[in-house]
């Protein structure tokens, strides 16, 4: 599902952040991503993305060869990911109806799909009594939920979250990876980075440690605990 | 694209207009200052070619006599007139119903001033020609006639009105130049404020994958709709004005203006064309050079 082949990315101003990737994630998977400050975790996900394009190597995203892809293409590549910001970058004077509606939206949804939607999706996280709630009404974890509901709203592929507990508190940090853990077992794959290491104990996934711009460990879950995964697959 | 989607997006559009009101009023005054100054050209570029060619047509020619020609001895210089073989007809016209019909045409104040020290006008005859192609040659013959002093050179007015008219196009065009410059830059600017102002929003609908054409839309349809309004309102305030000037001319002169409802349509239709054009063309060229940023670029632009 996400191929680095030989990934390199300097940056214009000559910063080397990432320096012979290769890493390799398969659909369904849920990865943790660790490392220092400056490791190059980020720009990891900037490439997934294609927010930033590699200096050198390919990249490969469900199967097509993202590397040198037009930037016509790029909107729809992004359709099939959901993206979770660690300041969650909600829209204050919509409500959180419409903050997880605008992502529908914005792509050309009809009126019909996103009354159907949004409401479910909404429920899934948690916050269907909050929909007409004002996102800077709500607590971090909230707020991180419905920057959750937007990401899925449109039926990704993938949850792509660059330290989506960050700015929330331990406990609701929890909930958060809870949450997405299910969104997993839906088949959804999720690449999560995070600083918090006792956050990634609690959990028994795949990590992938980057230091330095390389990949310097990459731990597979242990398989007795991991049966859950892939179990009830199918679209959420 | 689907229907529901595009209603969408021209919501949003409006949306921007009515929250940057400011500055979008002040694109719309901006842009009706031009479209209006660029209708008025237009609009008296019209009425003067159409006099023009009113000149240009008319194949009526005043022959004037010298002063000292009495209405008695006229009777003869008609006579040879009439001999001259281009000339269809010729009738008479003495200074006493000349200065009648300055009467008639002219304010009393200009009239008194004219007849100051008794009627300066000379007899004439009015004369048609047969075939105007023959005109230069017919004149000469004119000229030769004993009593004959000149011969109203039509021509002249018709060469003055054009050299008028091309004055009025090449002063227009720069006017729409200028101004449409200047327009285009308002306008851009106002969009590129409310681009500055939604860039989160940008941010998060590029993030989720909403194509160029989804993010740029809302933009033009905010110049679209300011080009819109100032052309309605320019159309009305043009109104107003050619209404004014041309009757305040007409009091002055005996001219009769093209009414104005002859080319309201002609008028409305340009100035929403041109109007919405100059509007889209701001919301496009503002739009551009922000879509190519990514993620936090856009952000922190
Ligand atoms: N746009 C940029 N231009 C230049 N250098 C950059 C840019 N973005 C990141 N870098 C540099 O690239 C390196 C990797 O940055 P990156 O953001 O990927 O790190 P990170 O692992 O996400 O760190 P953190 O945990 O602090 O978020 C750092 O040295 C950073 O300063
Ligand atoms: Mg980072």
């Amino acid at each position: 599902m996400i191929e680095f082949k030989n990934v390199s990315k300097t940056y214009q101003n000559g910063t080397k952040a990432l320096n012979n990737v290769n890493i390799n994630i398969d659909k369904g998977e849920f990865v943790f991503i660790v490392g220092a400050s400056g490791a190059g975790k980020s720009t990891f996900l900037k490439l997934i993305m294609h927010e930033e394009t590699p200096t050198n190597g390919k990249i490969f995203i469900n199967g097509t060869n993202v590397t040198n892809m037009h930037h016509r293409k790029v909107p729809y590549l992004r359709r099939t990911m959901g993206i979770v910001f660690q300041d969650f970058r909600l829209i204050d004077k919509m409500t959180v109806f419409d903050n997880v509606a605008f992502a529908m939206r914005v792509i050309g949804a009809s009126p019909s799909a996103v009354k159907r939607r949004v409401p479910y999706i909404l429920g899934l996280v948690g916050l269907k009594d909050k929909a007409n709630s004002r996102p800077s009404q709500l607590s971090g974890g909230e707020q991180q939920r419905v920057s959750l509901a937007r990401a899925l709203v449109n039926n990704p592929l993938m949850i792509i979250a660059d330290e989506p507990t960050g700015n929330i508190d331990p406990e609701m940090s929890y909930e958060i990876i809870d949450l997405l853990s299910e969104i997993n077992k839906y088949g959804t794959t999720i690449i999560v980075v995070t600083h918090e290491q006792n956050l990634v104990k609690q959990f028994n996934r795949r990590v992938i440690e980057i230091g330095n711009g390389q990949v310097i460990k990459d731990s597979v879950p242990m398989p007795d605990l991991d049966n859950e995964a892939d179990s009830s697959e199918g679209q959420i | 694209m689907s229907i529901s989607g595009f209603g969408y997006l021209i919501k949003e559009g409006l949306k921007n207009v009515w929250n940057n009101r400011m500055m979008s009023i002040a694109s719309i005054g901006i842009l009706v200052s031009c479209l209006l100054l660029t209708g008025a050209a237009a609009l008296m570029s019209v009425n003067v070619q159409q006099t023009v060619k009113a000149v240009g047509e008319s194949n009526v020619f005043t022959v004037y006599l010298k002063q000292n020609v009495t209405e008695l001895q006229a009777v003869q210089v008609g006579e040879n007139l009439k001999n001259i073989d281009n000339i269809s007809s010729c009738k008479f016209l003495s200074r006493d119903e000349a200065i009648k019909q300055y009467k008639k045409d002219l304010p009393e104040e200009i009239y008194q001033e004219l007849i100051g020290q008794g009627n300066p006008l000379p007899n004439a005859f009015k004369i048609s020609m047969a075939d105007l192609s023959k005109y230069s040659d017919t004149v000469t013959k004119i000229k030769k006639v004993s009593g004959v002093d000149q011969i109203s050179n039509k021509s002249d007015l018709a060469a003055t009105l054009t050299k008028l008219n091309n004055l009025v196009s090449t002063a227009g065009i720069w006017i729409i130049i200028i101004l449409g410059l200047i327009s285009l830059f308002i306008i851009s600017n106002t969009i590129r404020m409310t681009m500055y102002s939604r860039r989160f929003e940008i941010s998060i609908m590029k993030s989720v994958g909403a194509t160029n054409l989804f993010v740029r839309i809302p933009f033009i349809v905010e110049g679209m709709v300011i080009g819109l309004i100032s052309g309605l309102i320019s159309t009305l305030g043009l109104m107003f004005v050619y209404n004014i000037l041309m009757s305040s001319i007409s009091n002055l002169i005996h001219y009769d203006a093209i009414p104005f409802s002859q080319m309201s349509t002609g008028v409305l239709v340009a100035f929403i064309i041109s109007g919405i054009a100059i509007g889209a063309l701001g919301g496009i060229i503002s739009v551009g050079k922000y879509l190519k940023k990514e993620g936090n670029e856009i952000l922190g632009w």
